[in-house]
C-alpha cells in the first residue's frame, strides 16, 4: 500500500471557501499532514545478540499517520478542529455552522513578500510517499550491530530498552490570507537504555540520537558511546573532586543550552536575556548562539515554518552580546526587530507554538581535543545522568516584568572524568554541576570546533565548552 | 443504546457486522502459533481554555485501526488513521507480508456516528470550581483549562470479538500564581470538583513555605496520596515488563512486600462509572486481580504476550496509549481494601507527624526499586488532626521500605488519586479508590 498523498493547495482553498461560507469566519487556515514511521522495538531479553539481524527478536510497527487541522474565526469568535483521515470534500463540512465558532480570537499571518507559493521550496516534498522497503532491514542491522559491538567491548552490558523510529512526513497548508506552503521531513531516531554491573556497582545509561537518514547513524560510534558511559557510571566515586575548570562534551553542552531555551525565545525571553548581562557582556566575544530553521542539512530544516512563514537564521547571542530575539510574525517589528518563521506544530493535532528548530552554540576555532587536554585541574563531563536532575529555575516575575533572572540557577547531574594536566586521574560516576545562569554564560572560557546536534527535544547543538566559576560536587 | 453518568450515549464504534473482519483475520492465520488481532479506536478530546486564550475551544477527533500479528512472542503491527475496509485490508497485507492476504474484496467496515458534542458541562466547570473555592472563604486568580476525553475501542481477534468499550472522563489544569494543579475527574459535577478546591486552598495556604525536612516519624497519607503511593510501588512494580528487568516475572508470586493489612486489587470493572472496562485493549476479559493479598504478591499485571511467556500469569491487563503503540501490561483501577481503623484514630496516634493529602509526582526506578514521591504541601498533625501547613515534601525510599512502613489502613475508602500514568511515554488515565494510611518509621528526605 502506498502511503497517503497530500491534497493540492487548490483542494485546500476550495475547502477553506466552504468553511467560511458555513461558519461566516473572517479567516481560516487548513493544515494537512501525512507521514509514515517504521518503528523497531527490541526485547530487553535479547542478550547475547544473534548473528543474523533478521533473528533479532523485535517488535515491528508500520504506522501511517494522516490528519488535518482547521483554524477559523476572527476578532471575537474562533474554532480549532483537528481530525484524522483525509481532508473532507468541499461539501463535507456540513456539520459546521455559525454556532461552531466560540468566543476566542484568531489571527493568521499574511504572505511574506519574500516567498510566493510558486517559489516555496519543498526540498524533499513527497518524502512521505516513498516506500521505505529497506528501512526495516537497515534498522534491524543497525540495532544488531550496536548490540554485537557493545558485546565485544563490554560483555556485561545488558539492553533494557531499544527503540528505533525511522520515517518521513510531508505537510501542506493554505489560509484565506493567501499563505500557502509545503514542507517535508525525514528523520531517524534511536533510543537505547543499557545497564551494567561491575564489582557490585550497578549503573545505567540512555542514549538518544537522531539523523536525517538512518544510514547516517553508526552502530560503531553508538556502541562506543554506550560503553564509555557504562564504564563511567559503574566506576567507584573519586576520593575528591577538583573545583577548577570544567569541560563539557557536546552532549552535555546540548542539555545545558536546552535549559536556557526560555531565555532565547519571544519578547519575555529577550527582556530576561538583556537583564542577564547586567551591563556586562553575556559571554566571551567568540560566543554565538543561533536558531536556524533553515539550517543546511539540519534534521528539521524547512524553508517555511508550520504557519507558512519563511524561516531564517537568527543570531540570538552575537559576539557575546544579545543579538536579536526570536520573534513570531505576531511580534514583527517589536523593538525594531524582524520576525522569523518559528512557530511549529508537534503534529497535526497541535496548534503552532513558538519554539526553536535548530538552536545551537556555533563551533569555535579551538580544537576540542586541546580543550580536554588543556585542563590543568578539573573535570571533563561527558553526559547527564538519565534519572538525575537537569533543570533550571528562573524566578517567576510577580509584576509582569522580566523578573530577577540574575538569580536563576541550574542543576545538572552528570558523569565524567577527573583530569589533571591533561591526564585522566579517575572517573566521576555521578556529579552535580550547579551555578547561576549568568555564570554559565559568562564563565565560558573556550569553545571547541566539534559542534554536534542532539535531539533534546528539537535539534539542539553545542561543541565542547570549557567553563569556569561553576560548582561541581560528588553525589550519591 | 445506554447512557453513562455524564449523559453521553454509548454508541457502538462499528456498525457493520464484526464477523466480516474476524473471518478475514482467520484467513490470515498460516500456522497454529500465529494470532491476529484488529484494534479499532475512536478518540475525541474537547478542550476549553481560559478566557482570552486564542482558539479557546479546541476539538480533536480521530479514528483509526491497527492490525497485529503475534507469533513466537513477537508482534508485527500496522496502523492507519482511518477506519475502512481497504485500510483494514492494507494493514493485513503489511503484517502478513503479502498482497491480497485476505482476498480481493476487503470486508465491509462501517462506523457509527460520533457522540453528540455537548459542551455545557465543560463550560460550567470554571464557575463551579470558583464557587467551590469561594465556599472555603477564599478567592484567588485561577486560569482553568477543562478537557473532556472520550474513547471508543473495539477489538476483534480471529474467531472472537470483544464487547465494544467506551470511556469518558475529564481533566482539569488549574494555574494559580503559586503553581499548577492537574488531574483527572470522572465528571465535572460539584462533588468531583470539591476535592479539587480543597487541594487548591491547601496550596494557597502553603504558598511560599520552604521545603519541609522532617526526621523519621509518622506520616498519614490521605486517599489521594495513598493512591499515588500504591500506583508507584505496587502497580508499576508488579507490571510484568517492569519485573522482567530484574528477573523472571513469575518468580515474585508469593513474595512478601508488606504487612497483612495490605490487600491491593486492580479491577477495571469497578472504575468510575464512565470509565469501567469489561475487556482490555487486547479484547481479553478484565478480572478483579489481587496484586497483593495480605501483603504478599498474588498476581502480577500481564498482557497476552507476557502470559504466553509466563504460563502462571493471567492476561487481561493490556493497555495501549493509541493504535500506534503496542499494548503493555498496566493498571487501570487500583483499590486498597479498607482496614478496620476509623479515620480519626489514624490521626489520634499520629500527633506530631505529617499529613500529606496529595502527591503531584511519583517515580519508581525499576532497576534498584527506589521510589520518589513529591507532595506540593503537607500539614503537621496536632492532637485533633491536621493543622499547620508546610512547604513541599519529598519522600525518597525503597519501594519495599515504603510498603513495610504501612502500619494502619483506614476504614473509609474514597475515589481519588486519578491521574495520567506516563510510563515509557505512553499517556494512560489511571483510577484508584483508597482509604487513608499511616506510615511509621519512614525517613523523609529533602
Amino acid at each position: 500500500m502506498k502511503s497517503a498523498r497530500l491534497p493540492g493547495t487548490r483542494s485546500l482553498k476550495l475547502a477553506l471557501g466552504a468553511v467560511r461560507e458555513r461558519t461566516g469566519a473572517a479567516g481560516a487556515e487548513l493544515y494537512v499532514k501525512v507521514g509514515r514511521t517504521r518503528r523497531i522495538e527490541i526485547d530487553p531479553w535479547t542478550t547475547p545478540p544473534p548473528a543474523d539481524p533478521d533473528d533479532l527478536p523485535a517488535q515491528v510497527s508500520i504506522l501511517d499517520e494522516r490528519g488535518w487541522a482547521l483554524r477559523a474565526g476572527g476578532a471575537n469568535r474562533a474554532l480549532f478542529l483537528a481530525d484524522s483521515g483525509p481532508l473532507p470534500e468541499p461539501n463535507g463540512w456540513k456539520r459546521l455552522s455559525r454556532h461552531s465558532l466560540r468566543p476566542g480570537t484568531l489571527r493568521l499571518p499574511a504572505p511574506s513578500p519574500e516567498t510566493s507559493p510558486g517559489t516555496t521550496p519543498s526540498a524533499s516534498a513527497g518524502a512521505g510517499e516513498r516506500e521505505p522497503d529497506d528501512e526495516e532491514a537497515a534498522g534491524l542491522a543497525l540495532l544488531q550491530g550496536v548490540l554485537r559491538r557493545l558485546g565485544e567491548r563490554m560483555p556485561e552490558a545488558r539492553l533494557i530498552r531499544g527503540r528505533l523510529d525511522c520515517g518521513a512526513s510531508a505537510a501542506v497548508l493554505a489560509s484565506t490570507t493567501g499563505v500557502t506552503g509545503r514542507t517535508a521531513l525525514r528523520l531517524a531516531t534511536v533510543e537505547l537504555d543499557f545497564a551494567a554491573s561491575r564489582d557490585g556497582r550497578l549503573g545505567h545509561c540512555r542514549l538518544y540520537r537522531a539523523a536525517s537518514n538512518l544510514h547516517l547513524l553508526s552502530a560503531d560510534s553508538i556502541a562506543s558511546e554506550i560503553a564509555e558511559r557504562l564504564t563511567l557510571v559503574t566506576a567507584p566515586a573519586p576520593p575528591f573532586l577538583p573545583a577548577g575548570e570544567v569541560a563539557v562534551s557536546p552532549a552535555l553542552g546540548c542539555y545545558l543550552l536546552a535549559l536556557l531555551a526560555p531565555l532565547l525565545r519571544g519578547r519575555n525571553g529577550w527582556r530576561r536575556l538583556r537583564k542577564l548581562g547586567a551591563d556586562r557582556p553575556l559571554g566571551p566575544p567568540q560566543l554565538q548562539i543561533v536558531d536556524d530553521g533553515a539550517l543546511d542539512a539540519g534534521w528539521m530544516s524547512a524553508a517555511l515554518d508550520d504557519e507558512g512563514v519563511p524561516t531564517r537564521a537568527v543570531a540570538l547571542v552575537h559576539d557575546g552580546e544579545p543579538g536579536e530575539p526570536l520573534l513570531s510574525w505576531e511580534d514583527d517589528g517589536w523593538s525594531g526587530f524582524a520576525a522569523a518563521g518559528c512557530r511549529r506544530r508537534s503534529g497535526w493535532r497541535a496548534l503552532p507554538e513558538l519554539c526553536h528548530s535548530h538552536l545551537y552554540i556555533a563551533g569555535g576555532s579551538e580544537p576540542a581535543e586541546s580543550i580536554r587536554t588543556g585542563i590543568v585541574h578539573g573535570c571533563y563531563l561527558l553526559d547527564r545522568v538519565p534519572d538525575g536532575q537537569c533543570h533550571a529555575t528562573f524566578e517567576p516575575s510577580t509584576n509582569g516584568s522580566a523578573g530577577r533572572l540574575g538569580e536563576g540557577h541550574f542543576k545538572v547531574d552528570a558523569i565524567g572524568l577527573v583530569i589533571r594536566r591533561g591526564a585522566v586521574l579517575g572517573e566521576a560516576p555521578r556529579v552535580r554541576l550547579t551555578g547561576s545562569v549568568r555564570q554559565l554564560l559568562q564563565g565560558i572560557r573556550a569553545i571547541g570546533d566539534d559542534l554536534r546536534f542532539l535531539p533534546a527535544p528539537g535539534a539542539v547543538g553545542a561543541p565542547t565548552l570549557l567553563l569556569t566559576g561553576l560548582q561541581v560536587e560528588a553525589i550519591g | 443504546m445506554r447512557s453513562n453518568a455524564n449523559g453521553a450515549e454509548q454508541r457502538p464504534l462499528l456498525t457493520s457486522d464484526v464477523a466480516a473482519p474476524a473471518d478475514a483475520l482467520t484467513r490470515l492465520v498460516a500456522r497454529g502459533d500465529q494470532e491476529f488481532e484488529a484494534f479499532f479506536e475512536r478518540v475525541e478530546s474537547v478542550e476549553l481554555l481560559p478566557k482570552g486564550a486564542p482558539n479557546r475551544v479546541r476539538l480533536r477527533k480521530e479514528q483509526g485501526l491497527a492490525v497485529r500479528k503475534i507469533e513466537n512472542g513477537r508482534s508485527r503491527l500496522a496502523a492507519a488513521d482511518t477506519i475502512s475496509g481497504p485500510a483494514f485490508a492494507a494493514c493485513c497485507d503489511r503484517v502478513a507480508g503479502t498482497t491480497r492476504s485476505i482476498g480481493t474484496t476487503p470486508p465491509r467496515i462501517r462506523t457509527g456516528r460520533w457522540p453528540a458534542l455537548r459542551l455545557a458541562q465543560i463550560e460550567q466547570a470554571e464557575s463551579r470550581l470558583t464557587r467551590a473555592v469561594n465556599r472555603r472563604r477564599v478567592g484567588f486568580p485561577m486560569e482553568i483549562t477543562a478537557r473532556r476525553h472520550r474513547r471508543q475501542v473495539q477489538v476483534i481477534r480471529s474467531r472472537m470479538a470483544a464487547p465494544p468499550q467506551f470511556e469518558e472522563y475529564f481533566s482539569l489544569h488549574v494555574k494559580t500564581p503559586w503553581g499548577v494543579w492537574g488531574g483527572l475527574l470522572p465528571s465535572l459535577a460539584a462533588e468531583d470538583l470539591d476535592p479539587v478546591a480543597l487541594c487548591l486552598v491547601d496550596r494557597l495556604r502553603s504558598r511560599g513555605l520552604p521545603p519541609h525536612r522532617p526526621g523519621p516519624g509518622v506520616i498519614v497519607l490521605g486517599p489521594n496520596a495513598a493512591a499515588v503511593l500504591l500506583h508507584e510501588v505496587v502497580a508499576h512494580a508488579l507490571e510484568a515488563d517492569t519485573l522482567a528487568l530484574s528477573g523472571s516475572p513469575d518468580q515474585v508470586v508469593g513474595l512478601k512486600l508488606g504487612g497483612p493489612e495490605l490487600d491491593v486489587v486492580d479491577d477495571p470493572r469497578s472504575a468510575p462509572l464512565a470509565c469501567k472496562r469489561s475487556s482490555d485493549d487486547e479484547g481479553t476479559a478484565t478480572i478483579s486481580r489481587w496484586l497483593l493479598r495480605r501483603g504478599r504478591v498474588r498476581q502480577p499485571l500481564a498482557d497476552l504476550a507476557w502470559a504466553e511467556r509466563c504460563p502462571s500469569m493471567i492476561p487481561g491487563a493490556a493497555r495501549r496509549a493509541s493504535r500506534h503503540r503496542l499494548p503493555g501490561p498496566r493498571t487501570t483501577h487500583l483499590e486498597l481494601l479498607p482496614g478496620a481503623i476509623p479515620e480519626r484514630e489514624l490521626f489520634a496516634e499520629a500527633a506530631g507527624g505529617l499529613y500529606i493529602g496529595e502527591f503531584d509526582r511519583g517515580n519508581l526506578d525499576p532497576f534498584d526499586g527506589r521510589c520518589v514521591l513529591r507532595a506540593p504541601c503537607g500539614r503537621r498533625i496536632g492532637a485533633t488532626g491536621p493543622r499547620d501547613h508546610t512547604g513541599p515534601i519529598e519522600i525518597r525510599s525503597r519501594a519495599v521500605d515504603l510498603l513495610a512502613a504501612v502500619a494502619a489502613v483506614g476504614d473509609r475508602p474514597l475515589a481519588g488519586g486519578a491521574g495520567w500514568c506516563a510510563k515509557d511515554g505512553a499517556l494512560l488515565p489511571v483510577w484508584a479508590r483508597c482509604p487513608s494510611v499511616r506510615l511509621e518509621g519512614l525517613q523523609v528526605a529533602d
